[in-house]
């Protein structure tokens, strides 16, 4: 996989996120981070440890524009730490993995589970620690449901569209 | 110790994990407790430049929301003029703001419904205006929304006079462009001149006097009729209303109540 490909993907991700995703105020619960289809579709032919470091990188620059400096690079360390075992756990023939996560190589039903999982708790992560206290849990919760819901569609509607 | 670096190993993606997620936690932290850095947020020379070009193209899309907030201010100040310079005889009114949510332009009966209604206190009767000039009355009242028959609707009538010399006319409507009206009832020993100013007259309590309504356009007097033929070309832009004002006369009723004893 060429990774000259993948830098390209992942800047044009971040500019739709900080310019047209970020802008969203739907309903106060409506936050999408779509910038980690980027992360969740990265090959796995790096080593793990430089995987999170990739993680940490991404998230430091999202939470550069966020003002939430720390909150965005946890998140995508902890998505980046999960990932290999998540895909192990759910994809029963490893040769496939070898080129990058796609639909076309996980196969829908196992990519919805591997998204949703992920965004689900990348984006709870997030919002938890941007809440910093159990006070918000039901707003938070509510944040996850909605924004997560958005943004595993969007990723899961890219890999329709991009990799039938 | 070659067992230590075998554990180490073994477990070193869990170490850096942790590692990395520390370091997140600090920034966090730090980020929270000292002054942020100004580099790493978003008084960042790249990333502010980059907001503002956002907040630019933003402003754009939020033009109606201002307007709507310009329009309701305009009324308020409205409303301060009129308490400013109400003198007795003068009834106390209160302009109140609303959108239009429909209007035809383009048939005989035209109409729009604007977001006022019962419970925003608008009553059957009053007059709407927007900063243009005279828009139309109120004639079907909700509980939210109010329709309004405009002055471009044939069964309209508007009693109107010259600002020059305030000889009184009917405004009326005769369907056929939305851009002008006529004036009917001025006689023939009236000279009018295209450019004369219309406003409204202050005989009825829909509006208060001196309103704008629109300017001559052409007069035509016929041979052996008596009254002026005189296109007005209205001061409002029907087309693209987008926000008007209710005129809530505190009298009207009582008015109202005295003509119809007397009929």
């Amino acid at each position: 996989m060429e990774w000259s490909k993948q830098i390209v993907r992942y800047v044009l991700v971040m500019m739709l996120q900080v310019l047209l995703f970020d802008q969203l105020q739907l309903f106060g619960v409506c936050h999408p981070y779509i910038y980690i289809l980027c992360l969740l579709m990265m090959p796995i032919t790096l080593s793990h440890s430089a995987d999170m470091l990739i993680g940490a990188g991404v998230g430091l620059v999202m939470d550069v524009f966020c003002n939430s400096l720390g909150i965005h690079m946890a998140s995508c360390i902890l998505l980046m730490f999960i990932r290999p075992y998540l895909l192990g756990a759910i994809v029963s023939d490893k040769d496939r993995l070898n080129e990058q996560i796609c639909l076309r190589a996980l196969g829908i039903e196992a990519l919805i589970k591997y998204v949703v999982i992920l965004v689900v708790i990348h984006h709870l992560t997030v919002f938890m620690l941007a809440a910093w206290s159990w006070a918000h849990i039901g707003f938070v919760l509510m944040e996850t449901l909605v924004s997560g819901l958005i943004t595993s569609a969007i990723i899961i509607g890219y890999n329709a569209m991009i990799y039938k | 110790m070659q067992n230590l670096l075998k554990i180490l190993l073994r477990y070193s993606n869990f170490l850096v994990f942790i590692a990395l997620e520390v370091a997140a936690f600090l920034l966090l932290y730090y980020n929270n407790a000292y002054p942020r850095s100004s580099l790493l947020s978003t008084a960042n020379d790249v990333v502010a430049w980059q907001n503002e070009q956002i907040s630019d193209i933003r402003s754009y899309f939020h033009l109606r929301s201002i307007n709507a907030q310009l329009a309701r201010e305009n009324a308020e100040l409205r409303n301060r003029i009129c308490s400013m310079d109400s003198t007795k005889h003068e009834a106390p009114i209160h302009y109140a703001s609303a959108k239009v949510v429909q209007m035809t332009t383009d048939q005989l009966h035209n109409s729009l419904t604007i977001n006022l209604g019962s419970l925003d206190g608008v009553m059957r009767g009053q007059g709407v205006r927007n900063e243009e000039g005279v828009v139309g009355i109120v004639r079907t009242v909700g509980r939210n929304y109010s329709v309004v028959l405009p002055i471009i609707n044939t069964h309209t009538n508007l009693s109107c006079r010259f600002a020059k010399n305030d000889y009184l006319g009917t405004l009326q409507w005769d369907g056929k462009d939305y851009r002008f009206a006529q004036l009917a009832d001025v006689s023939s020993h009236m000279v009018v001149n295209p450019g004369d100013t219309i406003v409204t007259s202050g005989l009825s309590p829909v509006f208060p006097e001196g309103i704008p309504v629109g300017i001559v356009e052409s007069s035509v007097l016929k041979e052996g009729e008596s009254y002026y033929r005189i296109q007005v070309r209205l001061h409002t832009h029907f087309k693209r209303l987008k926000y008007v004002e209710v005129v809530q006369n505190a009298h009207q009723a009582e008015l109202e109540e005295l003509v119809d004893g007397m009929e």
